[in-house]
């Protein structure tokens, strides 16, 4: 039996070569979304969680009230928690402390050098964390303060083989903590590719408590992360509660909120709102899981739709079988397995597809996946698989097969009216998706767009942006003072940090007229050089900006508008104030520039001058010059730091990644969408050539009878574009909806205007016009003697 | 006794009237018989032929074949029931186009758990009977109405039903075949003993049977 039906369905694929190629291309489609997707879900779900301590480990953050009504929430904290952790609460197992290095160190072995991202932690770090060590005791690795760790690659890059390594001694600079030693290897460890955390070497804490001045360790310092390992069946609410007000406890000056998040859960959920962990990226796995499945979904609508619009092609087949005796378990059955062998084949096809199309999806996502054929992968895509071929086989076999035989025979079948509605509501249905998904791209792009042009109160084309390296450390001045004199550059400064981020923060300032309100308020703050202001094209409000008038400037400070205003300062120029050290005289007010990506308003902000805080350096080139400008900078770069490369970025460029999660939603959403608005059209297509087979006699009778072949065209397509219009009745207001909320994330949107929704409803009528027009000319260019003599 | 219809009314309500599509029908089949059912179109003998053939119900009345009280009995059991001893023929043939010749014949054996050694057999033995071995890998487009109706009563007995139905199963052929395929009927009822009743709108057709029924506006006259 099971050889008699393949063949039936073999040869009817061969004579309905066109619904079958429309069914193999959409749902191969949809599966390959489904299982890229999936590929990328589950490597999203997999981030941290190899740590063997995974469920028992947590981070320690704060919430600090920001002066202004709501919490923000830091994720470091004091080295004085790592011990009072240790020591104090019971109900840590195990902690351990790790202070990230903002830029790269310089690492030296002989004559070879490379630059590495490295952090200092704690002598516990490789027993709370599971990164697996090569070498090295983990007990003992990180206790002494000349050791270093490090990481397989770099050991392999500096002495060939990982086992030569250990023992040997290595150089490191570090300017930011103006580091400057020479560390024994001790041992060897990998970070896995799942590891939110990638780092080339470890010093140990003691390294950094070395250089730490004691005066500044204090509770409200936030240098370091603190994870802790808490003991089993520790109730993390109760836990919470207790801790909540430690920091208080131990200086009542400091009014902060201490509390335990899953390390784990950091990498998705890694955003918090007003104190609360609101998600994060978690958000864009969800919708994306959503949108392949929809996307499936969509094409095994048109399976269903094809199926049930041509039963009249496997009626007679049901009937007869019937009528030799055949009962409707058997013709459901064999109806399913119809539809699972499609899927089963399309399957083959996505998998072709996936391998194609991987290398694109990883650049967009920005991960190394494969199409590994593993045990819980295989299953889990062969359920998929099945469910689709029982869903989109469900609907067609319980439908052709509940036909009374003798009807059948006679071929009287006449769709009902809830039959004609559920294929209408299910074509509705697609639409209604493809549209979201059109009005969602576009929004999206306008508003990437609307960002990246936005005036952010400072100019960052054609800003050169290195680190601050090696001789660079002591003769910052005298490279800058050449580099001002180099054709091709407009001016030159240097800054802490960077422009897309001013990381540091501080509070607990005073200024005349200050309220009790306004005393938490917290500050932004970067060290920045001479000609900073004008390198980066800021504009002045009032005062002046820092010239060269070193140690002076050290007194000085300049505000932003923003936190003129909220501070309350009528005549800001020449008060002296305390901040970041007392008795700061205000020089200048710079207009308000964004340093953040634009989901966040701009914050109170100042600038300092000193110079040894500093890490990069900014040179403004000339437009059109840049070629000659890089090259000179090359050179003079080389006579200060021979051997280095001249290791630069474009600040556009990093503006640009601010917002990669945003490309990469859309970058993605336009792919889904149109293979969402694709997949949808081919079913359409079907649809429309079925319903013209369907009508060739009514078209015929009205083509005798004079209509023309226009009339008959608008006739045709009129069935469907009535269709495509109820989708946007449902799901214009839907996508509103969405892309208000989506929008509200930021501080600085587009406005929605109609243009966004018309443009998307007219991409949809354009091409279900298009789709079913040919059809329909078609139908209606037939001569109907054709048509009526078969009656 | 092969069937026996007592007192059948089927009826199909249409703008609040009833209208009566078999009226009080009474009729009794002994094994071994060929009986025509005649009548002009809409007089009711194609639904009592599906009435016969529980392809379709009955409102009222009592219909016993064999030992069994059809109209007692639930869905399955009339259907392994028809299944079992009665073959159809069709006017429109009704072969699936997409099978040949020999996978149309065994098609119903498929649904009556037959090993596939004796299926073979069984679609053998037939086409040898029929004189269609050259004709087994054809498709039914490739044969004329005659032989395509040929294989359709080929398809009918295969399962060695007691009683053959047949519906107009000359109407869309032309004399020479209608002929052929009457004679077919002719010698399976008498060599075979196999009971047949057809529906029929020829004189001639029906002479070939052994009694004739005939039907008016849903009653027997």
């Amino acid at each position: 039996m099971l050889k008699h039906n393949l063949l039936l369905y073999l040869r009817n694929i061969k004579k309905h070569r066109s619904s079958f190629l429309i069914n193999i291309v959409g749902l191969s489609t949809g599966l390959a979304c489904v299982v890229l997707v999936y590929l990328w879900v589950s490597d999203e779900l997999a981030m941290d969680k190899f740590h063997e301590h995974e469920e028992r480990l947590y981070q320690v953050r704060r919430n600090v009230s920001d002066g202004q009504g709501s919490l923000v929430t830091f994720s470091s904290n004091s080295s004085l928690m790592l011990t009072a952790l240790q020591q104090e609460v019971p109900e840590v197992e195990m902690a351990t402390a790790v202070y990230e290095f903002n830029n790269s160190a310089r690492l030296e072995v002989d004559d070879k050098k490379l630059s590495a991202i490295g952090s200092m932690a704690s002598e516990d770090f490789f027993k709370v964390f599971s990164y697996p060590l090569l070498s090295g005791d983990k007990n003992t690795v990180l206790t002494d303060v000349n050791s270093v760790v490090l990481s397989l690659e770099l050991a392999t890059n500096f002495f060939g083989k990982a086992s030569e390594a250990i023992g040997k001694t290595i150089s490191i600079k570090q300017g930011g903590q103006r580091i400057d030693e020479v560390f024994t290897v001790a041992g060897i460890f990998e970070v896995p590719e799942n590891s939110s955390e990638k780092f080339d070497f470890l010093l140990p804490y003691k390294t950094f408590l070395k250089y730490r001045n004691p005066d500044d360790i204090r509770w409200y310092s936030n240098s370091s992360s603190i994870y802790a390992l808490l003991r089993h069946n520790v109730d993390l609410d109760a836990f919470n509660n207790k801790m909540a007000d430690y920091i208080k406890k131990k200086n009542k000056n400091v009014d902060e909120q201490v509390f335990f998040t899953k390390f784990s859960d950091s990498y998705l959920r890694g955003s918090f709102e007003n104190g609360k962990q609101v998600g994060g990226r978690i958000t864009y796995v969800v919708l994306f899981s959503i949108v392949a499945i929809f996307v499936l979904l969509i094409a095994c609508i048109n399976f269903m739709n094809l199926s049930t619009a041509r039963a009249s092609r496997r009626l007679k087949e049901v009937g007869v079988k019937k009528a030799v005796g055949a009962n409707r378990r058997s013709l459901i059955f064999q109806f399913l397995s119809e539809s699972l062998l499609l899927s089963f084949f399309a399957l083959v096809c996505a998998c072709f597809l996936v391998m194609l199309i991987m290398p694109t999806f990883n650049t967009i996502t920005g991960k190394q996946l494969t199409l590994v054929l593993e045990g819980q992968m295989v299953s889990t895509i062969l359920l998929i698989t099945l469910l689709t071929g029982l869903l989109s086989g469900s609907y067609p076999a319980l439908y052709l097969t509940k036909f009374n035989v003798v009807k059948v025979l006679k071929g009287k079948i006449n769709s009902t009216f809830g039959e004609l509605l559920v294929r209408k509501g299910l074509v509705v249905f697609q639409f209604s998706i493809s549209l979201l998904l059109i009005v969602a791209v576009s929004v999206i792009y306008m508003q990437l767009d609307y960002v990246q042009s936005k005036n952010l109160g400072f100019n960052k084309d054609n800003v050169l942006i290195f680190e601050r390296q090696d001789a660079l450390t002591n003769s910052m001045d005298a490279f800058l003072e050449q580099a001002r004199q180099l054709p091709g550059v407009v001016n030159a400064s240097y800054m802490q940090g960077g422009m897309t981020n001013f990381s540091n923060s501080s509070r607990g300032h005073t200024w005349p007229g200050q309220t009790e309100a306004s005393k938490q308020m917290t500050f932004r703050h970067a060290h920045v050089g001479p000609e900073f202001i004008e390198t980066m094209g800021i504009e002045m409000k009032e005062g002046r900006s820092y010239i060269d008038e070193k140690p002076d400037n050290e007194s000085k400070i300049i505000l932003n508008e923003t936190a003129v205003k909220l501070m309350g300062l009528e005549n800001p120029i020449g008060t002296i104030i305390d901040m970041r050290g007392p008795n700061r005289e205000i020089i200048g007010v710079v207009k308000d520039f964004n340093i953040q990506s634009l989901y966040n308003e701009i914050a109170p902000m100042a600038l300092l001058c000193r110079t040894e805080w500093v890490s990069n350096l900014v040179i403004k080139i000339k437009a059109g010059e840049e070629k000659t400008a890089i090259t000179n900078l090359t050179k003079l770069y080389d006579k200060f730091n021979p051997g280095l490369e001249f290791d630069f970025r474009f600040l556009d460029n990093q503006y640009q990644e601010l917002y990669r999660a945003e490309q990469r939603v859309s970058t993605l959403s336009k792919y889904f969408a149109v293979m969402a608005i694709l997949i949808s059209c081919l079913g359409l297509f079907g649809l429309a050539a079925f319903s013209a087979e369907r009508r060739r006699k009514e078209i015929s009778i009205r083509k005798v009878l004079g209509q023309s072949i226009s009339q008959l065209t608008i006739m045709l397509s009129g069935e469907f574009v009535k269709l495509v219009m109820v989708s946007m009745l449902i799901s214009l207001p839907i996508s509103y909806l969405l892309a208000t909320d989506w929008l509200s994330q930021f501080a600085y949107k587009i406005s929605l205007h109609a243009g966004y929704f018309i443009g998307a409803a007219a991409v949809a009528l354009f091409v279900a016009m298009f789709t079913v027009g040919g059809q329909a000319i078609k139908a209606a260019h037939k001569n109907p003697i054709n048509a009526l003599r078969e009656e | 006794m092969l069937l026996q219809l007592n007192n059948i009314f089927k009826w199909v309500n249409s703008g609040g009237q009833r209208i009566f599509l078999l009226k009080d029908i009474n009729l009794e089949v002994e094994e071994g018989e060929f009986i025509s059912v005649m009548g002009p179109s809409g007089s009711g003998k194609s639904t009592l032929l599906n009435v016969i053939g529980m392809l379709d119900g009955f409102d009222e009345g009592e219909y016993h074949f064999l030992d069994e009280s059809v109209h007692n009995l639930k869905e399955k059991h009339r259907s392994n029931l028809y299944k079992e001893y009665i073959g159809f023929v069709f006017q429109s043939y009704h072969l699936l186009d997409e099978l040949t010749v020999k996978e149309n014949l065994e098609m119903p054996l498929l649904y009556k758990k037959y090993k596939g050694a004796e299926r073979k057999a069984m679609v053998a033995d037939m086409l040898d009977r029929f004189n269609i071995v050259g004709k087994k890998d054809l498709f039914p487009t490739q044969l004329s109405g005659g032989q395509q109706q040929l294989v359709g009563v080929a398809r009918a007995l295969i399962a060695n039903p007691k009683l053959i139905l047949a519906d107009e199963p000359t109407g869309n052929l032309n004399s020479q075949q209608s002929e052929e395929i009457m004679a077919l009927f002719k010698k399976l009822n008498e060599e075979d003993g196999v009971t047949i009743i057809q529906v029929t709108h020829s004189e001639k057709n029906a002479a070939y049977g052994s009694r004739i029924v005939n039907l008016l506006d849903g009653r027997k006259v």
